[in-house]
Parts: structure tokens; sequence; C-alpha cells
């Protein structure tokens, strides 16, 4: 197993074709694994504290070696970087035809350093790689980026393939994200700004080459028994039909929403607390990510006779809202009517711009409208006119999205960064502490969904290595207290499927992280595995999918060792950024404030808080106070040259 | 790029007398107008079946994912979805076989489909225009694919059979996959049924046509 990585110094303008050894894939698996390893490397050195924006920062993007084998469990590629908006790890991962077309170049990993000066995208050909002239695309949105190098670019050998940044990209905001064939996002961490400040537009991609399967009889047996299991499994259904929309209404009962900057856990307004908008007005087409047996995307298109705000937005066809766009537009900004929801997502996707980092930002100003804690001259220098700031006025929220795309006025520079730096920076401002009403978990943006009852989901906010997040640690197990999983997990115990005990919350946190870092390092989609989280294992089942696409047979235990491997070289990331215990919390909304409605209310997250998290650093092995990794730990995983690198900096316990 | 030529799947190689009659192939591949996804493992499963040593590229499948004929509907102005362009089996001898001036082609003995024998091909393309639904691909070697029916157990119909709303019988939705293998006869009998009958392909079908949707999700 081999394969090629090319190396672009935006400055000089030089490219390198590199090989990425056998070695490397057996240390770090794929994908995600050998980003991180790429970015590490580049950081011993250049200076790890260096400004995320400076072209000494590194974009690197990589696709793993299950992405277009046929296994048929979607395409996930993946960029990492060092987050202008966190300043610290910053990695995201998006899913579309791009990740899929570059399997069929020379190349499968992508890393970016320097600055250019002038705009340029990226064109890679089979193993031809250019540099080309940007200007044009400049100021341009992701869409129309998108359709003018596809005509551009022509059909042969293939149609091209994208990864473009838009407006907000370009102006460098801080929350700005990478989008995949102006269809699917790269939202989280700010890879936007990142590939704005070196000056690189896009990357397009056209390949005809083959992708070499090491064993193809396995591997073909392999996806056939995965479509029959995918096949049987009861849980696709609904799944392929609604995709994640399907959770709105399952949260409306549990209480799982984030209403009004987290004020609420339920959604108001009649039609917005069902999923039926989907089955009553939209007439959509199925769309899929590549090579997967699920596509549990679709299309909308608005006719106008949905209602009253639909009237605006006639003939607009996007991809149907799922679950976090419309938790960050029907939660966070309390925005009402399905058709204003789906608006929200296509605006963001086009301006390239993270909805959760937006709606959170928004609505925190919001709140601080609602509670007078602001007045109508403190909007107005904000944002150089006067804005009502209700909740779920659409013109209102537009203009906040255009004011931080295109840095029109205050808001926009002091917003661009997230709500955690942008509720710093207002308290300054205002010399006032409004850091109360702001919802983050390790200086990143809260994820819309309502987690205070949840010790295993709290855990995850503090602990991801990129800020809170849902998706390094997914609390599965314990959003619907799945005894079954618990006791196949932890030796018959169900103590982790259980809400109202912190034992195994910790613990369910670290060993899903390590599952879900070898699922991105394969480069599949999660939603498969969550499906059925006992069937296919990522360990296990998809272990065998992994040694027949790339020869390298492991067994469950050696791959959750490489799990770990990849979850602490990313904490090892931070460590060396001087990041500690203390980094690892959560808001104060969060921490003391009760909800007071929903399944679970009176829940706090301080309750649990620090027993989940001495549980979680146990768990790793890492030393409880200083919440940094010992030697030990980092030697169990075979990262002993790590932890010498921390040692010289003070960053080991 | 490999230099091996294309592996073809069929049950053996039988040659027929230029006067013979040859049979037509009884079971065919279709493929439904505007549900297909694109989710391209049809073309990713075909390729690494078809090659000689195990290489997955989309460009030497023998069935390609188009844009759905561009027939304006109210909700598909300009052909929202996709299909799947493959072989349709003309009555044999094939219009792409007639005009092959090497006689490379041959039959398998079971499907009755007509297959390029590569190593007889001198890729002139002739059979390119030759074919009437333009699904005689030419891959970046220049090797010409035409779909073999892979011997009697298409590997592109499993891979799209496997969509779980398709074959559930008896659940929530039962539906032929956008690609399947079946008799004419059936298939013209399945197409036709009228929506009153219960049958959802029927009802997706009149439903498309009508341009009432542009996907029966």
């Amino acid at each position: 197993m081999e394969s090629r990585l090319l190396r672009v110094d935006l400055t000089t303008g030089k490219m390198r074709s590199e090989v990425i050894p056998h070695s490397v894939f057996e240390r770090w698996i794929g994908g995600s694994g050998i980003n991180n390893w790429i970015m590490w490397e580049h950081f011993l050195t250049h200076d790890i504290n260096c400004d995320p924006r400076g072209p000494d920062n590194i974009f690197v993007f990589g696709v793993g070696p299950l992405a277009g084998t046929g296994a048929g469990s979607g395409i996930k590629g993946r960029i990492t970087f060092k987050s202008p908006c966190y300043n610290m790890f910053g990695d995201s991962a998006g899913g579309g035809k791009f990740p899929y077309m570059l399997r069929f170049t020379a190349f499968e990993y992508i890393a970016i350093t320097g600055k250019s000066p002038k705009p340029v995208y990226l064109h890679i050909c089979n193993d031809e790689v250019s540099l080309v002239d940007a200007s044009h695309l400049w100021g341009r949105d992701t869409l129309e980026t998108h359709t003018m190098l596809r005509e551009e670019l022509g059909t042969y050998p293939s149609h091209a393939h994208t990864l473009s940044i838009s407006q907000a990209g370009e102006n460098q905001v801080g929350i700005a994200s990478v989008v995949s064939d102006a269809l699917r996002i790269h939202a989280r961490c700010g890879g936007g700004a990142v590939m704005g400040s070196k000056n690189l537009k896009a990357i397009a991609v056209q390949g005809n080459g083959g992708l070499k399967i090491q064993m193809p009889e396995e591997m073909l047996a392999w996806s056939d028994d995965f479509r029959q299991k995918i096949d049987e499994n009861e849980a696709v259904y609904g799944f392929k039909r609604r995709g994640t929309l399907g959770a709105v209404e399952m949260y409306q009962h549990i209480g799982s929403h984030f209403w009004r900057n987290n004020q609420g856990n339920m959604f108001r307004g009649g039609e917005i607390t069902s999923d039926n908008w989907v089955k009553k007005y939209h007439k959509y087409s199925e769309v899929c990510s590549s090579d997967c047996f699920i596509a549990c995307d679709a299309k909308y298109k608005i006719d106008g006779t949905e209602s009253e705000a639909a009237k605006k937005y006639i003939g607009e066809t996007f991809r149907r809202p799922e679950y976090l766009t419309t938790g960050s537009a029907a939660g966070a900004l309390d925005v009402r009517d399905w058709s204003e929801v789906a608006h929200w997502g296509k605006i963001t996707n086009d301006y390239g711009i993270d909805n959760q980092d937006l709606s959170c930002a928004i609505s925190f100003l919001m709140e601080l409208k609602q509670r007078d804690l602001i007045s109508d001259s403190d909007v107005a220098e904000l944002f150089d006119r006067e804005q009502s700031l209700r909740w779920g006025n659409m013109d209102d929220i537009e203009f906040c999205v255009e004011s931080i795309v295109f840095q029109k006025n205050l808001f926009g520079k002091i917003f661009g960064d997230g709500p955690y730096l942008g509720a710093i920076r207002y308290s300054e401002l205002k010399g006032q502490n409004f850091m109360k009403y702001a919802t983050y978990g390790k200086g990143g943006a809260s994820f819309t969904e309502e987690m205070r009852p949840f010790p295993t989901w709290m855990n995850n906010m503090a602990v991801a290595s990129r800020g809170a997040d849902h998706l390094k640690g997914i609390g599965l197990i314990e959003k619907f207290q799945r005894k079954d999983l618990s006791k196949i997990y932890f030796d018959g115990r169900t103590e982790a499927a259980d809400l109202s005990v912190p034992t195994l919350k910790g613990a369910s946190t670290a060993l899903i992280e390590n599952q879900v870092a070898l699922l991105n390092s394969y480069g599949v989609c999660l939603f498969h595995w969550m499906l059925d989280p006992a069937g296919y294992t990522p360990q296990d089942y998809y272990g065998k999918a992994y040694a027949a696409a790339t020869g390298i047979d492991r067994t469950p235990d050696e791959l959750m060792l490489d799990g770990a491997r990849i979850c602490n070289l990313e904490k090892a990331f931070n460590s060396r950024i001087g990041m500690r215990r203390e980094h690892d919390t959560v808001c104060e909304r969060w921490m003391w404030e009760p909800t007071d409605e929903g399944m679970y209310p009176g829940s706090v997250a301080a309750e649990m808080f620090n027993p989940v998290l001495d549980e979680y650093y146990e768990w790793r092995g890492w030393d409880k106070d200083s919440g940094l990794q010992t030697r030990k730990s980092l030697e169990d995983v075979g990262l002993g040259d790590v932890a010498d690198v921390l040692e010289n900096e003070g960053s080991l316990a | 790029m490999s230099s091996v030529p294309q592996k073809e799947l069929v049950t053996g190689v039988e040659r027929y007398p230029l006067d013979a009659e040859v049979p037509n192939v009884v079971e065919k591949l279709f493929s439904l107008r505007n549900q297909c996804t694109e989710c391209n493992v049809c073309e990713v499963a075909c390729s690494l079946v078809h090659s000689p040593d195990g290489t997955v590229n989309p460009q030497y499948a023998r069935l390609k994912i188009n844009h759905a004929p561009a027939k304006p509907s109210k909700v598909s102005p300009g052909g929202l979805g996709f299909v799947a362009d493959i072989c349709h089996h003309c009555g044999n001898p094939p219009p792409c076989a007639e005009v092959c001036p090497t006689d490379a082609f041959y039959y398998d003995p079971k499907t009755k489909a007509a297959v390029i024998e590569q190593d007889n091909c001198i890729q002139c393309m002739e059979c390119v225009p030759g074919c009437p639904f333009d699904t005689v691909f030419v891959a970046p070697s220049g090797e010409l694919l035409k779909c073999d029916l892979c011997g009697g157990d298409p590997v592109c119909v499993k891979a799209c059979a496997a969509r779980p709303e398709m074959l559930n019988e008896g659940k929530q939705y039962v539906r032929l996959p956008v690609l399947f293998y079946a008799e004419q006869a059936d298939f013209n009998k399945e197409h036709k049924q009228v929506p009153e009958m219960g049958d959802e392909v029927g009802m997706m079908q009149a439903m498309l046509e009508a341009g009432k949707i542009s996907s029966p999700a």
C-alpha cells in the first residue's frame, strides 16, 4: 500500500510529489490519521504558535483508503489545519464528488503551505498539476466558482470537481468554510479562512486513472455482505427517507433542541416541530455522496405555495435541510417557516460559512437585545443601520450573515471568529460581562442541540480536539439509552446508558473517539456505523474492508490502538499550543443554568462534569490535574517520539 | 494504466456461423429514469469486476451515469435527476456487432449477450456510432467496452438493488431498483401496471411521466 502526497508551496509556486510509504499507513491508517501526521511533522519545523492566517500554517486535504473502492460506506474527504477561529487543532470532513475524483488522480493527499502573491486555483489533472490565475473567480460565491471552473476545464479526462471558498474565505473570516462541489461543506474550524489567507480560491480535480484494490475478491465479498446488512437494517428506512431531519420530531419529544440560544429546548410554532414538511410540500430528487448504499440526501425546490414566506424564494433549489441546518435556524434563531430554514441552509452554503458558529453568534446578540442588555443605538453602532434583531426575522438574519461574510461593519469584525471570541470582544468593547449568554465549549461554538441532561455529550464538548464537537466522541450509547451497546462495550455493564450516574461516561467518550478516529481514517461516512454501532464495528467489521483495500491485516485490538494513537496526536498538538485541563470546559449557561423544559427539566452540566472529565483522563491515561498526556500513555500507543517533543516543550505531565 | 486487456465475464465462448439464427437476449438490464442518485456504486463495481488486476476506474465501466434526459417537467426543468446508460441488448445480431469489420463479437452461451473479444478488436471504434443508444464506451486506453451481463449475474444490479427500500418486500417501500435484470415481458408487465393496483413501480413511473414528481422518495 502506497500513496502519493502533493506538496505545494504557494509562496514560490514550487510543487513536489512525495510517496507516502507503507509504514506510514501501518502507523496512521490513512485519511485523517495521515493528515494529522503530515500537519504534526510540518509543525516540528515551523512555529506551532504561528498566526493561523499566516503563510506558516498548513492546509492538508486527504482521502482515506476505503473511499471509492465500492465498499459502499460513503466517502468523506478531510481537511486539516491550525484553526484560525479557535486557534487550536482544526479539521473538518465533507463528502461529495471531490474526494471521489481525487482518488482517480495520481494523488490522495495534498499539503499546501506558504502564501501566493496573487489569487490562484490549484488544478490537478491526473499527475499534472498547475497553479492557475484565479482573478476571474475572486469575489464569487462557491456556486458561481464551481460552475465557472466546470465550464472552463471541460470534460476531458473527466468532469471537474472542485473544492472552493466564497467571499467569506477571501475576507479571512474565521468561521469561513470550504465547500466541495458547491454542495457539501467542510464547515467546522474555518478552513476557508486558511485557504483565503493563502490566496487559494479553489482546488479542481480531473482524473481517469485507476485505483488499485489489493484484494479485489475480498473487497467485493465484503461489500456484498455490507449491502445485505444495510438491506436488513430497519433503521435505514427512516434515515434513507429523511436523513438527519428525522431527528426533529424525536428531539422535540425528548426536549433536545437548542431554542433561542438554548434558553429552551423545544421548537415553537406548529409546523416546524415535525419533519412533515419534506413529505407534504417537497417533491425532490435524491442525491447522494459517491459510493454510498444509503443515499440519505435529497433536493428540495420551493414553488411558492408552501407558505407566505416561501413566495420570496420561488424556484430556489438546494439540498434538503439536514438536522443541524434546522437546529441552527429553527432552533438557535427561532425561524418558524420551513422555506426560510431551507433558504438559510442555501445561503450559508453558497457563502461558505459554518451555520453552527454563525447561528450561535447571531442568537447571542439577539438574546442580549431580548433582555434589553443592549439598546437600539448599540445595535446601530454594530450594524451601521437600524436592526430589529427580533427572533426569527429572516431579513435581519440575512443582513447579519452578509455583515460577517463581507466584513461590512463592526458586527462582522467582532463576530467573525464565532460566538466565543465574539462574546469576549463584545464584552470588552462594552465594559460588561456578557459571557453568561454565549454558548460554547473549549472555545468552539456549540452545536445546536440541548446537551445539559447528557453527561457524555457535555464531555464531548469539553474535550473534543477541535473545540465543542459532537462528532469526535458521539454519545450514541447515552442519548438513545442503548443498554445493549453499553453491555457490549463495557463487559456487561449498563451504566454508560444511564443518564443519572456519572460512571462510564468519560470512558464511552474515549472509546467512541477511538472508533470515530478509525472511521475518519478509512475515509468513510459515520452514518452507516451509527445506524448499527454494534454490527458495523470500525475495528472489526470495517477492519476487514480496510485489509481488502490496503493489504494491511490487523486485529481489532491493534486497530483500536491505532485509533487511540490518532486521538493522542490531536491532543498532543493542542498541548503544544498550551491547552491544559482548564481549557477542557464548557460555557456558563450549560454549566450552571438548569433546563426548564423537555424530558429532563432541571439538568445542569455541573452536576457530573468533573467526575466524568476525571474518568475520561483516567481512561486515556492522562494526568488529571494538568490534563496533559503522560509519557507512559503515549508510549502505550507507540508515540514515544511525540512524548520527546512534548517533554522538550514542557507539555508532558 | 494496465496493459492487460479487460476481463470479460462470460460463461463460455460461443460463435455462430454467419447465416445462423442467433437467439435474442431474454433477460436484459433495465434502468428507471430519474430515480438514480448518482452514487456511482454501479460504475465502481462494474469496473472492479472487469478489471484484470483489481483496479477501480469508473472510466472503464460498461455503464455510465448521465443526467436524465431533459424532458422538461414542472419540478425538473433541466433534468434534475440521473439515469444509468446501459446496453439495451438489441435483437441478435446487434447493430454494434453487425458493423464490426473484424467480427470481434461472440456470444455468451448462457445469456446470449454479444461480447467483444478484446484480442480480436482493432479499436476502430465503428461500433461506437453503430450503437443506436450510445452505450458502447471507449476506455482511456482505447479499448471498447460493452456490457456482457456478467455472465448472467450483473454486479451493477446487485450493487444498486442494495438500496433498502427496494428489496424489503412487505415493508414500507417495495419497488424495483433503478437497475434491474429481468425478462422484457416481466418488465413490461410491471411497468404497465396501473397505480390502483397498488404497485409502487407502476405508480412511480406514471407520476414521473406526468411530471408530478422528480423522484419517488
